[in-house]
């Protein structure tokens, strides 16, 4: 009992003891001890993305939940209690379904495409901060990180757009391309507030500068939260922006000629992403995980979860929008205001 | 430029007005039907599957096979109507009365039409089959027994008949 406590609320010296006694325990084999880091660091990936793969699980059917709940219907209750195995039973009928390549499609690159969108996903989890000690690795440079390698995931469905040999895949590709180049900027500029407040790139600074609720970035920045939130929905195609796999004019985008397990990772790389830009808007914005009573990582998913029903609620309210109004309103009212909002930001900080 | 920022603010309420639309909706009740479970609530005149049901009373339907729906029928669906015969003359009583749902369109001709109110038109609605010679139901044999609503309003119409014919002797 003592021991679980200790596990759940002071996790970070848990892990340091354990850490420190697999060390001895690895020394007195003999073995050099960086072959233990790698052993560690490989169980950590693993973990990670076994969390992934069943939080997506979850995610999706707590949007179709959601969704059902807008739209004033039940929405999945036939598979398990209330529809809670839907999407394992979905996940299952993608895998067993026959894995088609078009005939006259890049196949190297086509093959690859799915990968490419769900890695950059996938490894932007390196620095983000689950728990009290529960970070997989706290880089220095940890922000600096996350926006290098999300800005990577457009390479994957860029190319995605291209193999596929398919006219709508292209221009959702290239829709995806030109939005993500044109939402980066005002989310960086909004975490260049934050950056400015915290004093450090690190995030366990980060979440650190805001030890109680009152210090809370999202009081000191509402701008710069909501300009987040947009630029992210944005950057994660979700709607109101979800131009690249608009189904009313591009059947579905990048994603038109995928099947089975490839259309599986677009779709697991969507909602991990979902997952990603919550967990990044609950670091920066929200405390991350610190909260009273409960233990850190339940905190952070508690917020983690605000943040993504806020934005299903977003994406259950607003119409898509036009790919002119896309690129005037990052250009025209996203980027001013919130390079008004990182100069005040800046007068204010070196005032007080 | 004072126009930029009221387009903004503007914008901020419309968005939020929007959000407290779809956020009252969260707190309806679901208008889901959950369909093998829940029946719908059908209307009385709903024209499912013509039956012939069984007449509580008497303990047999009430056709006396005098062939005014067969006749009336536009495109034959009641194919074959067939008199008890005993002793050598035929009865006013149906032995046989074959229906053709696969053909029949739910016109409500025969039920109109019928002066003893012997056949209705039911609340069966889900009448699909696999194999077209489920379709072609013999009345007589199948011994429908009419059931719920549907069951009183189908009584009260020959009740009434009773009653009118009564009146018109009396």
């Amino acid at each position: 009992m003592e021991l679980i406590k200790e596990l759940l609320f002071n996790t970070d010296k848990k892990l340091a003891e354990f850490y420190l006694w697999a060390k001895n325990l690895w020394l007195s084999f003999g073995l050099h001890p960086v072959f233990l880091d790698i052993i560690i660091q490989l169980l950590v990936v693993i973990a990670v993305a076994a969390f992934l793969v069943f939080n997506a699980l979850f995610i999706i059917y707590y949007d179709r939940k959601v969704a059902a709940k807008f739209q004033v219907r039940y929405g999945p209750n036939r598979v398990g209690y209330k529809g809670i195995l839907q999407t394992v039973a979905d996940t299952i009928k993608l895998l067993i379904k026959e894995d088609i390549n078009p005939d006259k499609v890049d196949k190297v690159i086509f093959v690859l495409a799915p990968f490419l969108v769900f890695i950059p996903a996938f490894m932007v989890f390196l620095v983000i901060p689950f728990g009290k000690g529960l970070i997989p690795a706290d880089l220095n440079i940890g922000i600096l990180y996350v926006l290098a390698i999300t800005g990577l995931s457009v390479i994957g469905i860029l190319s995605a757009g291209w193999a596929s040999n398919n006219k709508y895949s292209l221009i959702g590709g290239l829709r995806s391309a030109a939005q993500i180049v044109s939402y980066e900027i005002p989310m960086v500029l909004a975490i260049l507030a934050i950056l400015i407040l915290a004093g450090s790139l690190k995030m366990g600074d980060i979440v650190n500068a805001q030890s109680s609720i009152s210090k809370w970035f999202i009081f000191l920045q509402p701008v710069g939260f909501l300009i987040f939130l947009i630029a992210g929905n944005a950057e994660i195609n979700r709607a109101p922006f979800d131009l690249p796999e608009a189904e009313s004019e591009l059947v579905s985008g990048f994603i038109t000629e995928y099947s089975a397990l490839k259309f599986a990772f677009f779709f697991l790389a969507e909602y991990t992403n979902l997952f990603l830009t919550s967990a990044i808007a609950t670091t920066l914005f929200l405390g991350g995980w610190q909260g009273p009573f409960l233990p850190s990582f339940v905190w952070f998913i508690i917020k983690v979860y605000l943040v993504v029903t806020f934005l299903m609620w977003i994406r259950w309210t607003f119409p898509r929008i036009r790919v002119d109004q896309l690129m005037e309103f990052s250009w025209k009212y996203l980027i001013p205001i919130a390079f008004l909002n990182l100069i005040i930001t800046a007068i204010v900080v070196k005032i007080v | 430029m004072i126009r930029y920022f009221l387009n903004i603010i503007k914008g901020i309420i419309s968005l939020c007005e929007g959000l407290g639309v779809t956020l009252k909706h969260v707190f309806r009740k679901p208008i889901t039907l959950q369909y093998p479970e829940q029946k719908p609530d059908l209307a009385l005149r709903f024209r499912g599957r013509l039956v012939m049901p069984l007449d509580s009373e008497k303990n047999d339907n009430r056709c006396t096979a005098c062939m005014m729906c067969a006749k009336v029928c536009p495109n034959a669906s009641i194919m074959e109507i067939e008199k008890v015969v005993e002793d050598g003359k035929p009865k006013p009583k149906a032995k046989k009365y074959i229906y053709n749902l696969g053909t029949c369109i739910f016109c409500n001709l025969c039920v109109e039409v019928c002066p003893f109110a012997a056949i209705v038109m039911s609340d069966d609605f889900a009448t699909a089959d696999y194999n077209k010679d489920n379709l072609i139901i013999d009345l007589v044999a199948e011994k429908y027994q009419i059931s719920g609503k549907k069951a009183n309003w189908w009584k009260s119409k020959f009740k009434e008949e009773i009653t009118k014919e009564q009146k018109v002797n009396g």
